[in-house]
């Protein structure tokens, strides 16, 4: 096989790596501008127009900084994990349907659902070894933190995920993006509601901040990383950022799919694409800002008692709405 | 009310080998002098009388010969001292932590600073001073020479068990501080952890420790308000304020009512800002940031009130001995009154959130619950103890400034966890702006300061304030120079910090930030 | 009866909030409104000083010196000590030492933070 040119303008370029990264720089700035607006201050003002700038100025002041690696860790494992967590997470993005169709062309298969989650829970893994390389005893409590948060919260989230599956009946990601003439958000929405509050636990973000409580564990699994390392680390958690809020898009907001205009279909689709993640990005940081942050023993129990059980219940009303929706529409 | 006779008597009755009642220049303040030993048998005899009775501080003077130990008693809203002398040959006195727990880092800081010994003491060791202090310098007796210290050091071979994360058995040690994001001012608290269950906490404080009521005896009258202002910058009034009441007592003088009158405008707008920056850093600490940054925001009125009235937003050096130093201009009320109002409508907001929210319930409810024994035993103060249903505010019990002829609510809850502690601060907010619009419209005209003279005659003097974390207690004790003899401050953190040994043990990793916080630890006032 | 369950007032705080004004003060693009008793930089007249050293002596944080000024005892002021208490300014019995509401003194230059007193030409200190 020669090489595609087209293959790897769109792996590379757009809608590939240096989209994904673009996109998350930006949602990154809408994040933190939406949240100092929600606290009536200013956010990020002077790097660019309106600080649009920040995140890569953030991004490139740390790669500038000396790497240091403490003695006592585990120098192949802390120096691997924060390159191969980011990978992972921009590696699961390839199979999200961006511009109607994803990255690699003909890379979507029946149960790329089930492999994008796997992929996100072996990036989260990565995290924790991350944490747990580092011998720190900041960085372990941390760490252990984050694996017990995410494999809680990685089972109802993918039972959730099943739900649009279902009424898609299918398992690829394209499909369930493509068979929304209504939005699954319309036709689940408990399961919706479920489903960005079990992605705001997976991104580890409030009320489910646990991990990154600086005023109990420092840094949590960050604390010993600096410089290229903790660019990355970082890079690699605003990414886990979009991709949440990208699953959210593709399994309950009709994906890229949207009205076309002019018959530019890669244009449009890009551009709702966009808009709709940003508005899920907007609203996960509302959710941040309106709930105080739990104990590590307060988010299981919301996870063990509130969540799974919920959430079999709404797999289950899914099956009803699924046969009811085949019934009439036949 | 119990009056001073009273106690007077019912101490005469059962102790008999008093020896002598030295009059205070103070109406209403007790002080008795037994022999070394009989100390204990008084302070029962005060606690079978009141049960609410508890040490508000326990003061050293060295006179020379004898080292002279000062227990002052707070009971039925009053302080009744009971002095006891100590030759400086053979320094040893009994202990009375076992009476009053609350007593031991009082005796503990006395032992420190002034070479005591009390048997019996639980836990001897250093407090304020460091490790590696001289053991033989004292410092705060009249004959230390404190110089060339670095030549003196001791050589300490260990530091204390347990470096980061050592296991013993099964208990994991955690040391917090002293530098650590949930702290704002270093002090160390090691933690013995059992999973994620506090089994025990050993505080160690002295980290910011200036050496202030050694530095006092060194400067006059005048130049030492200026040094207590700046042992604490969120109740710098109310050091001020303490100190310059203690000396007018000696001196016989009082400040013109006008004076008065702003003197409590001051500490209210004091009182205001620290409660709000308070509850700001409650959200902190519990990940609530969007309540920090409101209330800071808020809290911006208070302080611009404060920087339009005294001319600085936080060291306001407007009290002084004999009044406040500057005056408050009829035209700027209307402003300030404004700012009152604004104030009052956002606070009815805060109230609302914190009644309602369910996170920040989930997180402070229940959460380093004491109860009221435990308040009476460790002899808090603040709103740590009405938060506890310990009715004590010194406001009330004993009125200083122009609380007297103003009305005001004061605030108690029954629950005593870290939600009736904040809820405590925020209620006392109100209660300030009442108390603050009442002072403005009320306002009487007259001279706001008295010229008095540079020299203090001979005497000592005792007054408390009520800070905003609590009681605060001032000694002082002149000899007739420009000098004063000896000035003594028990701050309120100091009293409180017992406590928060007691209400983190048995408790969660995870609540320790949360329940330290509503404690309002100023680490400055404590260690001064 | 019917326990009321109250929603957080924040759920509509957070959004109203987004709309409104950010709090920040653009300060030092936007100069600021100086409230009028702050206590800033000291002015000396050196014309009504009797060199009494009262300044001197009564300073908590002992910045004032007293130097010798053709042939007189002047106050020089060291603003790097200095807490700005103005007891300097009670106590002169002359009131040669003024206040004024200049705060913006930092500096990388120790000696723009002393304050000489000096005769005839400039009328004081150095703005």
């Amino acid at each position: 096989m020669s090489l595609d040119f087209t293959l790897v303008f769109r792996a590379l370029v757009f809608p590939g790596f240096s989209f994904i990264v673009l996109l998350t720089f930006l949602c990154d700035w809408i994040e933190r501008k939406i949240e100092a607006r929600m606290q009536n201050r200013m956010g990020p003002t002077y790097t660019g127009p309106a600080g649009i700038l920040q995140p890569f100025a953030d991004f490139v002041k740390l790669l500038a900084k000396e790497d240091m690696v403490p003695r006592n860790t585990r120098s192949v494992v802390f120096k691997l994990t924060p390159v191969l967590s980011f990978s992972m997470f921009v590696f699961a993005m390839f199979f999200l349907p961006i511009d109607g169709s994803n990255v690699i062309l003909n890379s979507s298969f029946q149960g790329d659902l089930i492999f994008v989650l796997a992929l996100v829970s072996v990036a989260n893994f990565f995290l924790f070894l991350s944490g747990w390389s580092s011998s720190n005893p900041y960085s372990e409590i941390g760490a252990t933190r984050v694996l017990t948060q995410f494999l809680g919260y990685d089972i109802p989230l993918s039972i959730l995920a099943f739900g649009p599956a279902l009424l898609a009946s299918g398992l690829s990601i394209s499909t369930i993006a493509a068979s929304q003439r209504i939005p699954f958000a319309l036709l689940l929405p408990w399961a919706f509601v479920l489903f960005i509050i079990a992605v705001q636990a997976e991104l580890e973000k409030d009320p489910f901040d646990v991990p990154h409580a600086e005023t109990e564990i420092v840094g949590g699994y960050e604390t010993e990383y600096s410089g290229r390392r903790l660019a990355f680390l970082k890079l690699a958690k605003d990414v886990q950022i979009v991709l949440g809020a990208v699953l959210v898009v593709e399994l309950f907001l009709a994906g890229p799919y949207g009205p076309v205009f002019l018959d530019i279909p890669e244009f449009w689709y890009t551009l709702w694409f966009i808009l709709k993640v940003l508005l899920v990005v907007v609203i996960t940081e509302y959710l941040t800002c309106i709930f105080a942050r739990l104990r590590i023993d307060q988010v299981l129990v919301v996870n063990w008692r509130v969540l799974m059980p919920l959430s079999i219940l709404s797999l289950a009303t899914a099956v009803g709405v699924a046969f009811w929706l085949n019934l009439g529409v036949g | 009310m119990t009056s001073v006779e009273e106690i007077l008597t019912t101490l005469g009755n059962k102790l008999g080998e008093k020896m002598l009642q030295t009059p205070t220049p103070q109406l209403g303040k007790v002080s008795v002098r037994v022999n070394a030993g009989i100390h204990r048998d008084a302070l029962k005899i005060l606690l079978d009388k009141d049960e609410s009775a508890g040490i508000s501080a326990i003061t050293g003077v060295d006179l020379g010969e004898t080292i002279e130990v000062m227990y002052h008693v707070r009971t039925h809203g009053i302080i009744v001292t009971i002095r006891t002398q100590v030759p400086k040959k053979d320094p040893r006195i009994k202990t009375i932590t076992d009476i009053l727990p609350g007593a031991n880092f009082h005796e503990k800081e006395v032992a420190d600073l002034f070479g005591l010994t009390f048997e019996g003491h639980p836990d001897p060791g250093r407090l304020v001073l460091p490790e590696d202090w001289p053991k033989d310098l004292f410092p705060l007796r009249k004959d230390a020479e404190i110089t060339n210290i670095e030549n003196k050091k001791e050589n300490i071979t260990a530091l204390d068990e347990g470096n980061q994360s050592s296991d013993e058995g099964v208990l994991t040690t955690v040391i917090m501080g002293p530098q650590h994001p949930a702290l704002i001012e270093p002090e160390k608290f090691s933690l013995k952890v059992d999973g994620e269950i506090v089994k025990e906490v050993k505080p160690r404080i002295g980290y910011v420790h200036r050496g202030i009521e050694k530095a006092a005896e060194k400067r006059t009258y005048l130049q030492d308000v200026y040094l207590v202002e700046r042992i604490c910058g969120i109740c710098n009034a109310c050091h001020a304020a303490c100190f310059c009441q203690a000396v007018e007592a000696i001196m016989g003088t009082e400040a013109p009512v006008r004076a008065k009158y702003l003197r409590t405008i001051v500490l209210e707008l004091n009182r205001i800002q620290s409660h709000m920056l308070l509850l700001g850093h409650a959200g902190l600490e519990i990940g609530y940031e969007p309540l920090f940054q409101y209330m800071w925001r808020d809290r911006e009125i208070a302080m611009d009130t404060m920087e339009s009235l005294t001319g600085n937003r936080v060291i306001a050096s407007f009290v002084t001995i004999g009044g406040v130093r500057r005056d408050l201009k009829e035209e700027r009320i209307p402003k300030i009154k404004a700012g009152l109002a604004t104030l009052k409508r956002r606070m009815i907001f805060y109230k609302n959130l914190l009644e309602s929210d369910p996170t920040l319930k989930m997180r402070t409810k229940g959460v380093g619950v004491l109860e009221r024994q435990d308040a009476l035993k460790l002899c808090v103060v603040g709103p740590v103890a009405r938060g506890s249903d310990v009715k004590m505010d010194v406001r009330k019990d004993e009125p200083y400034a122009a609380y007297d002829k103003i009305p005001f609510k004061m605030i108690s809850y029954t629950e005593g966890d870290s939600w009736a502690r904040l809820m405590v601060r925020l209620d006392e907010i109100n209660e300030s702006i009442d108390i603050l619009n009442f002072a403005l419209d009320n306002l009487p005209t007259g001279p706001y300061r008295v010229r008095v003279p540079r020299i203090v005659p001979a005497g000592e003097a005792i007054s408390r304030v009520e800070a905003p974390r609590g009681e605060l207690f001032y000694y002082v004790k002149s000899n007739g120079t420009a000098y004063p003899e000896r000035v003594k401050m028990r701050t309120p953190t100091f009293a409180n910090i017992l406590s928060f040994a007691h209400i983190a043990e048995g408790g969660n990793i995870a609540d320790v930030p949360a329940s330290f916080v509503s404690l309002d630890p100023c680490f400055s006032c404590t260690d001064r | 009866m019917t326990k009321k369950i109250k929603l957080s007032p924040m759920l509509k705080e957070v959004v109203s909030q987004i709309f409104r004004v950010p709090a920040t003060q653009k300060y030092p693009t936007v100069r600021p409104k100086v409230p009028e008793g702050l206590r800033g930089k000291q002015i000396f007249d050196i014309n009504l000083c009797i060199s009494c050293g009262l300044c001197a002596s009564d300073c908590p944080a002992k910045a004032i010196e007293m130097v010798n000024v053709e042939g007189k005892k002047r106050p020089l002021f060291h603003l790097d000590r200095c807490v700005f208490c103005y007891q300097c300014a009670e106590s002169c019995p002359r009131n040669a030492i003024k206040d004024s509401t200049f705060f913006e003194l930092a500096s990388t230059n120790k000696y723009d933070l002393v304050i000489k007193p000096e005769i005839d030409h400039e009328k004081g200190s150095k703005e």
